[in-house]
């Protein structure tokens, strides 16, 4: 009885241990996160201007996003295609991690280069890749045409149907140094005497991969797809300098509309009520992919 | 005993790292008294004058400070909006364009109109047109500080080689000089179009934006549709550069001072951008005319005064020192831009014929036709119906999709934002009503 109480008492500080250093983050996150989360659900159910009192509105903003606003619609699409990139620079990360995980000369110099992408400040990203994307003296114009993909230059960035596929694949370009190194981690961890026993058993490169590399990358995929969610979620400021949104609304995501809603037309109720769809939305997609993954994306074995 | 004391230095340390964590929720700057805080508009240059400014305002209250917040343009409404949300609105606000249409229909700014009656000959050192683009249901809400309006610059070099020998008179000609420029690399015109600056080339093709009761829109029409039409093929006839839709300023702005447009409809501000990125331009290579029709659109700034300010008076002398006399000149001279007080301006043309004489028959042309200026509806949801018409017509203008459609989409999606505001202000006022 005595031993069972220590115990009990041991669990019971540790407990309350480990509850005194969580709570300042926990402080803060209820504070920053959920409090304006919460506020914001609210603040999405009622007609509310800078100058007057709140009133309440029911659905309405809910039912004018989905019933009259066309530029609601083609920002969600546009954000689902925004993601589409993500398996794209996933598949080139894993390639390219397969590719610099081989024991080939300079391998270290190639992973920094790669990685190199990331850390780059997205709007300087933007703007480096808005000049090479120029109609008139852009370099990517200039080297489709001489080598002769096109005859005439092309407003990527004012064109209706090249602008967003610009941008995701600036998107692509700036993230797949993330996923290679979090792919190569992965990589790293599979130990080798797996790969000897499959030799053994007459198993070929094309078999080791589909049998043994991609099922135990499993959790390191479903990190990266993640984060290409949030990415896509979060691609605010290289939408913003690259092109605003436009051409029309074509390049519009749900983060650039919510800001355009709420700062440029001043309109903070709408904003919330598409700012919760967007976070509902985002919330789902996570837990799918997380449920996919088997509920462990990034999960690090312990034992 | 040990364990004692690391639980205890444990629990001191995580209410350190509480009280650090949260030490940011905390207001640590008490509200200062006697105070006026003025919101700027991309004036940081403006340092000096705007102490000469202050240093007048303390002749008159010794006893009031004044702060200056300054924002550039692109963050100015989100960091305004945030003031106000918090209830530490600025007492004095510097707005461009239209969006204190907004504010004043949501009872955010004071009526000047009694300050202005008051006020008799202060008022009238004013352009009576321009005091008008204040207006919204018969209350004044601003004052001019400076002001700009759009008119064609054109490349004299550009014109001598087409045959060109004057100015176009009518969107016709326009047009047909345009394609006449037209050449490789070259288009012969282009325009800015951020805010309402491209609706003069509807105005003068006789399409209104809204009826004249502000409840409907009015630009569904096949004239319209005959405009947008001939836009979009001189687009993609490369007359007009494509540029000239895509709401950007620096661009289009470099690409005629780089000698590659014949026509470019601006701001007067664009001209000195362009003296310092090249050496071409001179009085003889630089043509300053109207559009066709006279019609231009403005660009001007105002100072407003917030409606719960504390000192609605001060902020009133302040204003007027700002805006009239010796405030209005140093600020036109440091602009290169004219202000809403006429006497003033002459002063500042007289020292811009001293100093830079290419800037004068710019100027000039600013003075003139103040009574066909467009784009300066009294309307409350001017940014949205904005937001909304502009997106379409960039779509038929770049070809993508038809001048019909684009216009039909456009006009269901401003009617229901007019009709909107009906709603929610019925809404609110009946709430209101039954408390």
């Amino acid at each position: 009885m005595t031993v069972k109480f220590g115990i009990g008492n041991k669990r019971l500080r540790e407990s309350t241990l480990i509850w005194f250093l969580l709570f300042p983050s926990l402080a803060v996150f209820l504070l920053y996160r959920i409090l304006p989360l919460a506020w914001n659900g609210v603040l999405s159910l009622q007609f509310w201007s800078m100058y007057k009192p709140p009133r309440f509105a029911g659905l309405y903003h809910y039912k004018e996003l989905f019933l009259y606003d066309d530029v609601f619609r083609q920002s969600l699409w546009n954000t689902l295609l925004f993601m589409v990139g993500s398996p794209i620079g996933i598949a080139l990360g894993l390639m390219i991690a397969l590719l610099v995980n081989r024991p080939i000369f300079g391998r270290n110099i190639y992973r920094t280069i790669i990685f190199m992408s990331f850390p780059v400040m997205t709007v300087a990203t933007g703007v480096i890749w808005l000049w090479l994307f120029s109609e008139k003296t852009g370099l990517i114009n200039y080297f489709l045409m001489y080598i002769g993909l096109i005859d005439h230059s092309q407003p990527f960035l004012e064109d209706f149907n090249l602008a967003l596929p610009s941008i995701v694949l600036v998107s692509i370009w700036q993230v797949v140094g993330l996923y290679m190194i979090i792919i190569l981690t992965g990589l790293q961890n599979i130990p080798p005497s797996i790969y000897q026993a499959a030799k053994i058993d007459g198993a070929n490169s094309w078999q080791q991969f589909w049998l043994i590399t991609f099922p135990l990358l499993r959790p390191s995929i479903f990190l990266c797809l993640i984060i290409g969610i949030i990415n896509s979620f979060n691609a605010f400021d290289l939408v913003y300098v690259m092109t605003g949104g436009g051409p029309g609304h074509a390049t519009e995501l749900l983060i650039t509309y919510i800001y355009k809603t709420a700062f440029t037309l001043a309109r903070f109720d709408y904003a919330a009520a598409i700012t919760v769809i967007n976070f509902s939305l985002f919330l789902a997609l996570t837990w799918l992919v997380n449920r996919m993954s088997g509920g462990n994306a990034g999960a690090v074995e312990t034992n | 005993m040990p364990f004692r004391a690391s639980a205890a230095f444990t629990v001191i340390a995580a209410l350190i790292s509480t009280l650090l964590a949260l030490s940011g929720c905390s207001n640590e700057s008490e509200p200062v008294q006697n105070k006026i805080v003025v919101l700027t508009f991309n004036m940081p240059h403006y340092k000096d004058g705007f102490s000469r400014w202050v240093a007048e305002f303390h002749k008159l209250h010794p006893d009031i400070e004044v702060e200056q917040i300054d924002r550039k343009g692109s963050n100015w409404g989100a960091f305004y909006h945030t003031q106000v949300i918090s209830g530490t609105a600025p007492d004095i606000i510097d707005t461009q364009g239209g969006a204190w249409l907004q504010y004043a229909s949501q009872g955010g700014l004071l009526d000047l109109t009694p300050f202005l009656e008051k006020d008799a000959e202060f008022t009238a050192n004013f352009y009576p047109e321009l005091l008008q683009s204040w207006i919204y249901e018969g209350q004044n809400y601003g004052i001019p500080l400076y002001f700009t309006k759009t008119l064609l610059f054109y490349n004299k070099l550009m014109f001598q080689e087409a045959g060109i020998t004057s100015p176009p008179n009518s969107f016709d000609q326009l047009m047909e000089y345009a394609y006449k420029m037209t050449k490789g690399e070259k288009s012969g015109f282009m325009t800015l179009n951020f805010d309402w600056l491209y609706w003069s080339l509807f105005a003068m093709n006789g399409i209104d934006l809204v009826t004249p009761d502000l409840r409907h829109a009015a630009f569904n029409t096949p004239k319209a549709i005959a405009l947008i039409e001939r836009l979009a093929k001189a687009t993609k006839d490369g007359a007009i550069s494509n540029i000239s839709w895509t709401g950007r300023w620096v661009e289009p702005n470099s690409m005629f001072a780089a000698g590659q447009i014949g026509m470019l409809q601006a701001h007067s501000t664009a001209l000195l951008w362009m003296l310092s990125n090249t050496s071409w331009i001179n009085e003889n290579t630089i043509g300053f005319a109207q559009m066709p029709g006279n019609w231009s659109t403005p660009n001007a700034h105002a100072l407003h005064i917030s409606a719960d300010s504390k000192y609605p008076q001060a902020a009133w002398d302040f204003i007027k020192i700002a805006t009239s006399g010796e405030g209005a000149y140093s600020l036109g001279i440091s602009l290169n831009n004219l202000t809403g007080d006429r006497f003033v301006n002459e002063k500042i043309l007289d020292y811009f014929s001293q100093t830079k004489p290419i800037v004068v028959p710019l100027l000039r042309t600013q003075q003139e036709h103040l009574n066909t200026l467009v784009g300066n509806w009294p309307l409350a949801n001017d940014a949205e119906i904005k937001e909304a018409l502009y997106p379409e017509l960039q779509s038929a203008l770049l070809n993508h999709k038809s001048a019909a459609d684009a216009l039909s989409r456009a006009e269901k999606k401003v009617n229901h934002i007019l009709s909107r505001d009906d709603r929610t202000a019925q809404s609110q006022s009946s709430v209101s009503g039954g408390q």
